[in-house]
């Protein structure tokens, strides 16, 4: 069993009670001391790791669930009971889970609910860049930002509070930034004392209570719906004044000229830039403290707003009647801010004179027009590699997208791993829009008859629980014509390999085992009759399996059934591949995208060749993809 | 400056150094990135760090950011402000001198670069051949950096009985610069790496130690 992390900060990283933790892992703290009864989310960048480190505690009921809509009625069903739930997702996750969250903002809550929403400034590793800001005026509920781990830790513990004092679901809202930097997290005392070893110390006051029903609170038809929205209206009025009167929101008075308004990593940045400025910091930004934003525009000559993404904050102000408020005139409303987009909007916004360090010019870096242009070294020019984001090697959707690339169908495409099935070279997969989006979007391009060849849609196992299920439903229902492509490689690969029904494993330690869902089972309950089970590092078969389902006029489905190489462990298939002598430099297996696969530099006599390093994962895919019998196993 | 960290800890308080680490997923950017925080946290220094998860995973450039001093707020390094840049990959370390690094900055780099695969003879094709040689960067950054140091950190690994503990030698050899305690990088490298491969990776460290030569 995993040692409960406050053992191994007593043991190792502790230092004077202080710990080092990214934002996740503090709030998986923050919500293991407020007593957090059960936890549930679906994974997704970057809010997956919140809920396995809070699953290393063993004090909480902590599940993936199938989606997030699913997670966040758990997490209700809990809060009802009296307990104390959170639910976490990353920014797009939160659409799926709108549905009850709408509602849910108007009965409320018994036991505390606190929703993690990560978002994803600059998309790292997401689709969009939504502000989910908007979700906490939208539903009418609190929003905490933090802006470091110590925040973390202690909004997550304060939201519980608020969520039961309010009898309101609580959003919490980070960001990439936020829940991927690690910084220092001051232990209080009670809690590193005597608990390493036991069961967490709860400190929810909710004891175990009975059920009882209330439907004029939890059953949401016109009558009662009618009331409890009046009540959130004025709940909203009784949170203005915590926003206001608790001291979560602080001002710092500084220079008498110069204010700066901002929330999360955004207040950092200024604090680096500009820390003579006077500070109206927003940890709890909706409702935005009226009070105080009114106060500081008073006494400070010049007030910006710096927010990333969307100008939510400076339109609430603009709400308020202030007008004279600047903000996204100077800073970006797409992509990350960092320290020098901030230093350029207050430049430019007048409150930083030119400095001479503003554009540090390097006898090195030779610019053209703002352009950088490449590095240079006499003459020659230093050119670094791109490197896009590629399959593993060994991967097996590799062969699939392979295939399908040959078979040139439109593919409707999903999001997971096999998204890069999408870039060159395999270049295979035609829209990547929203999870579970394929076998709806494959049903209706079918429908179309814009192209003269079968449609197919692909996602992988996870997704196709996440979401998939129900659109491959409905296209039986509706009889549909596509190939419906699930790639099942046993886990939740692009966020780490976290587990889903499909795999029958789950986080918590000891409190539920876990049952394992049969992916072909469902799809004939379904009522589909033509399944194709195939091993995709047999690339004949799989081209094979796929030229017949895309030539069969009906809706039939192919399942590959190779685990990811990566997740849950490595695996070592304890083969390798070379390349021999006589190879005539076709390129063709260079078109699989492997890690593995590179072009040797051309010589004066003879044409450049690839060849395989030692990182080969012996999967076979390029031998059998080379038509001339060039690529063989290595024996030893 | 000789020592990145000066001796006296109260000359530090509104200083930040900052330390960007590169290299391509599965190098140990995460790895080396806890173990040189871990060391500045113990040793008593305010600390942040930022690192991308997500596709990078993927074969794609990472970094990660590391800042400590007096105390921080960006996690994020400001452009051209590294004090150090340790990269596991050479032509990672071209890619990201241009945003971080100034005259002054110390350049660890490994002497192994890994080249871009799936590089396409199609003309069509968007992806095409570096033309930059490990040789001629090197050249350049040791005409550019009066402290680049350059490692034969896989060999040095080999010799020492496994690869993998390679991207723990430029650590070693990034110790010179601070004045972190030893006792600090030996701890936090112990607590980090699989309690089996312990002493490998510390004999790694201490051999790096030895690699700063007179540019320090």
């Amino acid at each position: 069993m995993a040692l409960n992390p406050y053992c191994n900060f007593q043991k190792a990283g502790s230092f004077n009670s202080k710990v080092l933790l990214t934002g996740n892992e503090a709030i998986a703290l923050g919500a293991y001391k407020a007593g957090v009864y059960l936890a549930t989310g679906y994974p997704g960048t970057p809010s997956s790791e919140i809920l396995p480190y809070l699953a290393k505690f063993n004090s909480s009921i902590v599940n993936w669930s199938i989606n997030e809509k699913t997670a966040l009625e758990i997490a209700i069903g809990a809060s009802i009971g009296y307990k104390r739930s959170m639910f976490t997702t990353k920014h797009v996750g939160l659409n799926v889970a709108s549905d009850p969250l709408m509602t849910f903002a108007l009965t409320g809550v018994r036991g505390g609910l606190v929703i993690i929403t990560a978002d994803d400034p600059g998309m790292h590793s997401s689709q969009n860049e939504q502000d989910n800001r908007f979700y906490a005026k939208f539903a009418k509920i609190p929003m905490l930002e933090p802006s470091d781990s110590l925040e973390c830790f202690n909004f997550t513990i304060k939201a519980f509070d608020i969520s039961e004092k309010f009898d309101t679901p609580v959003i919490i809202r980070t960001s990439t930034r936020i829940s991927h930097s690690r910084s220092i997290v001051s232990l209080p005392e009670n809690l590193t004392d005597g608990s390493c070893g036991t069961a967490a110390a709860s400190s929810s006051k909710l004891q175990l209570q009975p059920y009882k029903k209330d439907i004029e609170k939890f059953v949401m038809v016109p009558v009662y719906a009618r009331k409890r929205h009046k009540l959130s209206i004025e709940r909203l009025k009784l949170l203005s004044d915590y926003s206001n009167n608790s001291g979560i929101n602080k001002i710092e008075y500084n220079s008498p000229d110069f204010g700066i308004i901002a929330s999360g990593v955004s207040y950092q940045y200024a604090l680096e830039i500009a820390p003579f400025a006077s500070f109206l910091k927003l940890s709890f930004s909706f409702p935005v403290p009226d009070v105080l934003i009114k106060e500081f525009v008073g006494n400070v000559k010049n007030v910006i707003v710096i927010e990333e993404l969307e100008p939510f904050i400076q339109n609430e102000i603009s709400l308020l009647g202030i007008n004279n408020i600047k903000g996204k005139e100077y800073f970006p409303r797409d992509g990350e801010l960092n320290p020098d987009s901030v230093k350029k909007g207050l430049f430019e916004a007048g409150f930083l004179k030119q400095s001479s360090n503003m554009s540090e010019n390097l006898s090195f870096v030779y610019k053209n027009g703002g352009a950088e242009m490449p590095l240079r070294d006499n003459g020659k020019i230093l050119e670094t590699p791109q490197r896009l984001p590629a399959l593993c090697s060994g991967c097996p959707h590799s062969s699939v997208f392979y295939a399908l690339k040959k078979l040139r169908v439109p593919v409707m495409g999903d999001i997971g791993c096999y998204t890069l099935g999408a870039l060159p070279p395999l270049g295979a997969m035609d829209s990547c829009i929203s999870m579970g989006l394929a076998f709806g979007a494959a049903q209706g391009l079918s429908l179309t008859k814009s192209s003269p060849k079968k449609t197919a849609g692909i996602m992988g196992d996870s997704t196709f629980f996440h979401s998939g299920i129900a659109s491959l439903i409905d296209a039986k229902y509706n009889n549909a014509i596509f190939t419906a492509i699930i790639l099942d490689n046993s886990t939740t690969a692009m966020t780490g390999g976290q587990g889903h029904p499909g795999t029958g494993k789950n986080l918590s330690l000891n409190s539920t085992a876990s049952n394992k869902i049969d992916i072909k089972k469902i799809v004939e309950a379904i009522g589909i009759d033509e399944i194709y089970t195939i091993d995709p590092y047999d690339y004949n078969e799989t081209f094979d399996a796929l030229k017949k389902a895309l030539n069969s006029e009906k809706l039939n489905v192919v399942i590959t059934n190779r685990p990811c190489v990566l997740y849950p462990e490595k695996i070592n298939s304890g083969k390798k591949f070379k390349v021999l002598g006589s190879c005539i430099g076709c390129d063709l297996c260079m078109q699989i995208g492997c890690p593995s696969i590179f072009l040797s530099p051309d010589s004066a006599n003879a044409p450049s060749r690839p060849f395989i390093d030692d990182s080969c994962a012996g999967c076979s895919i390029c031998r059998d993809i080379c038509i001339f019998n060039f690529i063989e196993e290595i024996k030893s | 400056m000789g020592a990145l960290i000066t001796k006296n800890f109260e000359n530090t308080q509104n200083i930040a150094y900052n330390i960007l680490i590169c290299g391509i997923g599965g190098q140990g950017v995460v790895l080396a990135g806890k173990i040189i925080s871990l060391a500045a946290f113990k040793n008593g220094f305010d600390i942040k760090t930022s690192e991308v998860h997500g596709m990078s995973q993927r074969g794609g450039s990472v970094s990660s950011h590391i800042r400590f001093g007096g105390k921080i707020f960006s996690p994020l390094i400001p452009k051209n402000k590294a004090s150090v840049i340790l990269s596991f990959d050479i032509y990672e370390t071209l890619r990201y001198i241009s945003e971080f690094a100034n005259d002054k900055t110390i350049i660890i780099s490994s002497d192994y670069g890994k080249m871009s695969s799936w590089i396409s003879k199609n003309k069509n094709d968007k992806i095409k051949k570096t033309a930059a040689g490990i040789a001629d960067i090197a050249g350049f950054l040791t005409n550019n950096f009066k402290r680049f140091h350059l490692i034969n950190d896989k060999k040095m690994a080999a010799d020492l009985g496994n690869i993998k503990v390679s991207n723990i030698i430029p650590i070693g050899l990034l110790s010179n610069y601070t004045d972190i305690a030893v006792e600090q990088w030996l701890k936090a490298i112990e607590e980090n790496v699989p309690e089996k491969t312990v002493d490998l990776n510390l004999k790694a460290f201490l051999a790096g130690r030895k690699e700063a030569g007179d540019k320090k």
